[in-house]
């Protein structure tokens, strides 16, 4: 019912961590789901499935784990900066071969993980395995497509110069690698887009109004204050 | 029916206490939740929510019978969404060996269909104490809330500007110490540039803001 014959391949952008041991994810979704995948550095293992959207994956196991918390909040913490919608697949932990599977022992900080991304407007999404996930993965996709929202620029950006500048806009503030992706391909150059109105950065960075704002401020933003007294800053970073 | 006492259905419990409908007076999750507890309200004309929590979120609670029984549950689902109450909606939703089959499907209506929350428990102990934690857990601080990042920008301008080919760190606080900003350092003609980082390098700063990018469009 939902794959109809019309709607063109779902298109996902993929870290390459999530290669290791994702191999059975990444089949699943290009032959049983014709999505087309590019993998790229993102700065995170996780999916892009949208315009907008980013997707994780954990296992059941992850979260139930106190030592956990904190790097996943702060994960979770950055993506919501860079996306206006973030998904945990919370896929169920593999049982060794040979191994009787033991049953998920929920603790109350697996509760308290649930309940505390829950609030904060993270949609959580269960997986028994790969194949589920791959699955829940490109119906977000498509959901997403449906929407208007899929990526719709080429998911490469080919020559030298381009690729420097993709990482130029990757260097703006709150701009993920689809944003800066879109930017690449719909700006004929980089001084196109810092002199263009908050209209058309939005526009050419399928991106939110309040994110383009903040690129166009910050192109403008001048910055004499931490400069005259700070000489060493040019040795860091 | 449905037209009655509809100020209930935005009911907040206070602090320690569920409101639930009478219905659940003699089942185990509630047993459980008062042992772990929990004070229980009961209240008969609260809607299609199962339960109302003193964090603003209320509960539908899916049963392993609900989803083999076949399709009303859905229908329930459907107003539940439509109610338009400012809590927040989530689902739980038994997962046993008998369900099982059926959850992805279920779970794809429940979560991309009608972009409610949905919960997975085992049955209604799990769910007793996933409840009581939110019960409990409210006021606590929420480690997953969004801290605004730092407003400094100075950094940020300087990190990027160090990704112009050919701009180090050197080049690039000299660059910004004559023009402030992005927008204008893209904008310098080279005769401009070269006084500060030489012919060669002025020449390839501007370049590479002005060359085309874009393919082909």
């Amino acid at each position: 019912q939902s794959s109809s014959v019309s709607a063109p391949p779902v298109c996902i952008l993929v870290d390459s961590r999530c290669l290791s041991g994702g191999s059975e994810l990444m089949t699943s979704l290009r032959q049983r789901h014709a999505a087309t995948l590019h993998v790229c550095s993102l700065d995170g293992s996780y999916f892009i499935v949208s315009n907008r959207t980013a997707v994780e994956k954990h296992s059941q196991s992850d979260l139930a784990a106190m030592q956990n918390r904190k790097r996943l909040a702060e994960r979770v913490n950055s993506l919501q900066g860079l996306f206006e919608r973030v998904c945990l697949i919370v896929e169920k932990d593999r049982s060794k071969p040979g191994e009787a599977s033991r049953p998920f022992q929920r603790t109350r900080c697996y509760d308290s993980t649930l309940t505390a991304l829950v609030s904060t407007g993270v949609r959580l999404l269960w997986s028994d395995g790969a194949e589920q996930s791959a699955g829940l993965l490109a119906d977000l996709a498509r959901l997403e497509q449906r929407k208007g929202q899929a990526i719709s620029v080429p998911l490469e950006v080919k020559g030298s110069h381009r690729q420097q500048a993709l990482q130029l806009y990757l260097g703006l503030p709150s701009v993920s690698y689809v944003h800066a992706l879109s930017l690449s391909h719909n700006f004929s150059s980089i001084a196109q887009l810092i002199n263009s109105s908050i209209e058309a950065i939005q526009k050419g960075g399928s991106m939110s109004r309040s994110r383009a704002e903040e690129i166009y401020r910050f192109l403008r933003y001048s910055c004499d204050s931490f400069m005259m007294n700070s000489s060493t800053a040019g040795k860091s970073s | 029916m449905e037209s009655k006492a509809p100020s209930l259905l935005n009911a907040v419990p206070p602090y320690g206490h569920v409101i639930t409908s009478e219905k659940w007076r003699n089942s185990s999750l509630i047993q459980s939740l008062k042992g772990g507890g929990v004070n229980i309200l009961f209240e008969n004309e609260l809607g299609v929510a199962d339960f109302h929590l003193p964090n603003k979120s209320c509960i539908l609670y899916v049963s392993e019978c609900d989803i083999i029984a076949g399709n009303s549950y859905k229908r329930k689902l459907v107003r539940y969404r439509n109610t338009s109450s400012s809590f927040q909606e989530l689902v739980l939703v038994e997962k046993t060996r008998l369900s099982e089959q059926n959850f992805s499907a279920v779970q794809k209506f429940v979560v991309l269909d009608l972009g409610l929350t949905l919960l997975p428990v085992s049955g209604q102990t799990e769910a007793s104490q996933l409840i009581s934690q939110i019960v409990h857990g409210e006021g606590r601080e929420n480690p997953f809330r969004r801290r605004s990042s730092s407003r400094l920008l100075d950094p940020k301008v300087l990190v990027l500007v160090q990704r112009v080919p050919g701009v180090g760190g050197v080049k690039a606080l000299a660059l910004l110490q004559e023009f402030s900003s992005v927008h204008q350092l893209c904008n310098a003609a080279p005769h401009e540039l070269e006084p500060i980082v030489g012919q060669a390098t002025a020449q390839q700063i501007h370049s590479f803001f002005h060359k085309a990018t874009a393919a082909g469009t």
